[in-house]
């Protein structure tokens, strides 16, 4: 790759960000050479989305930060969408496509309005143009599938191919020669077979005349495309390096950090003397399968709180879903106290029976009813034993309710306000006790604390803590490992849809958490990416397309694995 | 104390997937915070049992010989307008499950034709034919609640074509024609024999009401549906058997409007197979104004009863004025966006 000596494409000068009383960027620099793919790395919530952010004109940046674009000086804030008029692009993680229209309706559609728009659009021409137009990129797919029958490698390509072609019709119009290319973690829902084709292709665009940003959890893909890391910890720039120049562990060394930072809550973790070992086993996850998760297996004991970690696509965030019932699983078994549960026929409704409990992550869509009160939400589980003769007795209901929002210190102190109107974290509290009140066995939270604030997390962490030392098995799913190490007796890595590790005792901090993480994802990558060859012949002889080796198969061919529901 | 949030997805736009997401009005019911608060409450709550008494006295004032007569009054409660409290009963189900049917009027009138057809084409005794058509009348919402519930598919566009295919099948039966000579047991026991001047269908629409609304408010399966109609993931997520609940919408919607047929049958005395399209604005009228009375905010049995009433004055006036009857469906139609708007801008407002 010819790096010429011009000016970068694009930098960043003392870039600073405040939310409130929080500094997400702290005087960041930050460059892109002509013709360089540069990796933006680091933890969640280490600053990387806040800089892609104000390059998109969400984010309004501290007046000192400043911006040169083919080193002219472009004032900040951006507004929304006037990145387009400075030649960048973006593909983020949902690729923005429109799923139910096909992939020529999609790649013309960036045309609409300009002027060879106004007459009719004759779809043969289209659909022979947009090939040629897929060809030339070296992305063989049918421009008249419907984007959601892709496999989910074939939607990034076009996703890609779309970015691409706005670019180019950028440098043609400004008459420049750079512009650049925003990969927003692309590759977390692809089957590593299918990221080379992904990297084929940037590799592609980029020798067209566009640098590429490419933000990413994904260390062996970073090695794999990138040609400089940087990356973020905290807000500030961690380091930055050729990739040719640093090992895996001191990559790893600079996302993660070094220094123990101050840990909270230590408190709420079991005391080292307390024996978990001889506590029986409520919940047996056996060879669970569905969705990203391939093949876990997992136990809780009673009075254990396991905590699962992992990058988002790891499989860890769908595990409760998938132990609910709330999302279908193809495969696996349940021991709930010695009671054997099929998981792919289990529904919600079997949950609450059989004394499961879920706290989903996304409170205002699955968690709580905004437009009803706190009592209702409170106690819609469980106001089947305040009845008499079939009507709810009202006085004893009431009753509990006090007793539950004292308890549970929901602020106002007020059963009939709306739960709409609480706060994230009260409105959590509401939502746990509803779930506590109908006294389950196995508790699964995903990202409880998400939008809580610090007072109502430390109520939250006491509560869990208790239920579940009154016998209660817990499992608490969370992408903030300092929560995990605050409230969890046992933590497992999960990477590729499988539990790679275990975390406990005094091994659970927060370093080793985000190493192990990382570790396990890098290793997976490149496991996969040697058994890729054996795999695609094992496929191929069965007859299957070997997607990874055959540049040239057609990729709607491939399993439509992601179809849209 | 008095808001809440806007809901998402307006009431009755194709958008929100044939989900009604019901008024944004404010809540009511447990304790008021604070003076000034308490009586905007008690204002939204009273709002329309107000305008209705308004409605009363203007009229009362301007026909003071014809409007408030017995006569006049058993005309406002009875006949063809409690057939319409029981069919706005009949989409109040549905909607409280966060569903649409748009294919009651369509359940009503094969209902009405189907048993008149019976009994007097087939000799069928009138109570087995009316029992019999309520059996097809439940079955037409069960039909409805495989293809949108069990299918998955989208309300508002699957009741209008099945509400199409009833109305078709009633013009198949009765090839186009009035039905007379229906036995009139079936009018005595509904509409001609009255109890304080008023007809007994009346009664039988205000006992079915008072039982959904203390089913609805007093019982475990009222507030699940209650759950399922305001935030069917979460029900979803918590465990409650959502599609069993809104089969239930349907069913029982689908029942209610075959009693609304039956009813319509007593009252008129002959089916006639092209008179039933035109009640489904008025019902569906009533239920959305109901939700802005009573329990603002919800959809309700009481606020339904008092909306029907309150249209039902408002016609009866219009037509004693000497407005054409043609005024009605203007009146309804108004009724019904005045309805959506008004509450959701009430919900707005804070």
């Amino acid at each position: 790759m010819a790096i010429t000596a011009s000016a970068p494409v694009l930098e960043m000068r003392g870039v600073t960000q405040w939310f409130g009383g929080f500094r997400a960027l702290d005087n960041v620099d930050f460059h892109v050479e002509p013709g360089e793919i540069v990796a933006l790395c680091g933890e969640n919530g280490s600053g990387k989305s806040t800089l892609i952010k104000i390059l998109a004109g969400i984010n309004a940046p501290d007046p000192a930060s400043r911006l040169f674009v083919g080193g002219r000086e472009v004032p900040l804030p951006l507004a929304p969408g006037q990145f387009r008029d400075l030649g960048l692009a973006f593909v983020h993680q949902d690729l923005g496509l429109a799923r139910s229209l096909t992939v020529a309706e999609n790649l013309v559609q960036g045309e609409l309005g300009s002027a060879r728009a106004r007459s009719a659009i004759s779809w043969r021409r289209e659909h022979r143009r947009v090939r040629e137009l897929l060809e030339s990129y070296d992305v063989h797919i049918d421009p008249q599938v419907p984007v959601n029958l892709l496999p989910p490698v074939g939607q990034a390509l076009v996703a890609i191919v779309r970015a691409a072609e706005e670019l180019k019709r950028y440098r043609d119009r400004a008459d420049v020669a750079q512009s650049i290319l925003v990969l927003d973690e692309p590759t977390v829902f692809l089957p590593e077979s299918g990221v080379d084709f992904l990297f084929d292709l940037v590799r592609t665009v980029v020798a067209g005349g566009t640098s590429t940003i490419f933000i990413s959890h994904d260390l062996a893909a970073v090695r794999a495309l990138c040609h400089r890391v940087v990356v973020l910890r905290d807000g500030r720039l961690a380091g930055q390096a050729p990739i040719s120049e640093i090992d895996d562990r001191t990559l790893i060394d600079m996302i993660v950090g070094q220094e123990s930072g101050g840990l909270v809550g230590h408190t709420h973790r079991r005391s080292g003397t307390a024996d978990i070992g001889s506590a029986p086993v409520v919940a047996s996850v056996r060879g669970l399968r569905g969705g990203q998760v391939r093949d876990t297996s997992f136990d809780v004991r009673s009075t254990e709180i396991v905590g699962l970690a992992g990058l988002l696509g790891s499989g860890a965030e769908e595990v409760p879903y998938l132990c609910f019932g709330a999302q279908r699983s193809e495969a696996g078994t349940m021991v709930l106290d010695g009671r054997s549960i099929a998981l792919p026929a289990f529904k919600p409704w079997n949950a609450l029976a059989a004394g499961v409990a879920l706290v989903p992550a996304d409170r205002r869509r699955d968690g709580i009813a905004p437009m009803l009160t706190v009592s209702e939400n409170a106690t819609i589980l469980v106001n089947d034993r305040y009845t008499r003769f079939g009507a709810i007795q009202g006085r004893r209901l009431a009753a509990r309710v006090d007793t539950l929002v004292e308890k549970f210190d929901v602020r106002p102190r007020r059963p009939a306000a709306l739960i709409g109107r609480l706060s994230g974290g009260n409105q959590q509290k509401v939502v746990l006790a509803k779930w506590l009140e109908t006294g389950p066995r196995l508790l699964l939270l995903h990202e409880p604390t998400q939008g809580v604030d610090v007072a109502a997390r430390a109520e939250i962490y006491r509560l869990v803590r208790e239920a579940t030392e009154a016998g209660m098995a817990t499992v608490w799913v969370s992408s903030d490992f300092e929560e995990l190490v605050a409230v969890c007796d046992r933590v497992l890595i999960m990477a590729d849809g499988v539990v790679r590790a275990e975390l406990t005792g005094d091994e659970i901090t927060e370093e080793r958490i985000s190493a192990a993480v990382y570790e396990f994802s890098a290793q997976v990558a490149d496991a996969l990416a040697e058994a890729a060859g054996i795999v695609a012949e094992a496929a191929a002889s069965l007859g299957e397309p070997a997607t990874a080796t055959n540049t040239a198969t057609e990729l709607t061919k491939g399993p439509a694995s992601d179809v849209d529901n | 104390m008095s808001t809440t949030e806007v809901a998402p997805g307006a009431p009755g736009t194709p958008g929100a997937a044939g989900s009604p997401s019901g008024p944004a009005l404010g809540t009511s019911g447990g304790r008021p915070s604070g003076g000034a608060d308490r009586y905007v409450v008690l204002a939204e709550r009273l709002a329309l049992p107000v305008a209705w008494l308004a409605l009363i006295i203007i009229y009362s004032i301007l026909r003071p010989d014809t409007f408030p007569t017995w006569t006049n009054i058993s005309n406002i409660l009875g006949g063809i307008q409690a057939v319409l409290f029981a069919l706005a009963l009949a989409a109040l189900m549905p909607t409280m499950a966060g569903d649409f049917d748009l294919s009651l009027g369509g359940i009503m009138g094969l209902t009405a034709i189907f048993v008149g057809w019976l009994n007097t084409f087939q000799g069928v005794n009138i109570w087995l034919a009316c029992l019999i058509g309520l059996v097809v009348a439940l079955l037409c919402g069960a039909i409805n609640a495989f293809l949108v519930v069990t299918c998955d598919s989208d309300a508002l566009i699957i009741t209008l074509g099945t509400g199409a295919i009833y109305l078709g099948i009633v013009f198949v039966i009765a090839r186009g024609e009035l039905i007379t000579g229906i036995d009139r047991a079936l009018s005595q026991a509904t509409f001609t024999t009255r109890l304080a001047e008023i007809p007994l269908e009346f009664y039988y629409a205000l006992a079915l009401m008072l039982i959904i609304w203390a089913v609805s408010s007093f019982t475990p399966l009222g507030l699940r549906v209650l759950f399922v109609g305001k935030a069917r993931d979460v029900a979803r997520l918590s465990g409650i058997r959502v599609n069993r609940i809104r089969w239930g919408g349907f069913v029982l919607g689908g029942l209610l409007a075959g009693f609304a047929g039956v009813c319509l049958l007593g009252t008129t005395g002959t089916a006639d197979p092209t008179g039933t399209a035109q009640y489904l604005l008025p019902a569906y009228a009533a239920v959305f104004l109901g939700a802005t009375t009573i329990r603002p905010g919800r959809f309700n049995a009481i606020g339904t009863g008092v909306a029907v009433y309150f249209l039902a004055t408002g016609v009866n006036g219009l037509q004693l004025l000497g407005q054409r009857s043609s005024v009605q469906q203007l009146f309804y139609g108004g009724a019904l966006v005045a309805a959506v708007v008004l509450s959701r801008q009430l919900g707005r407002r804070h």
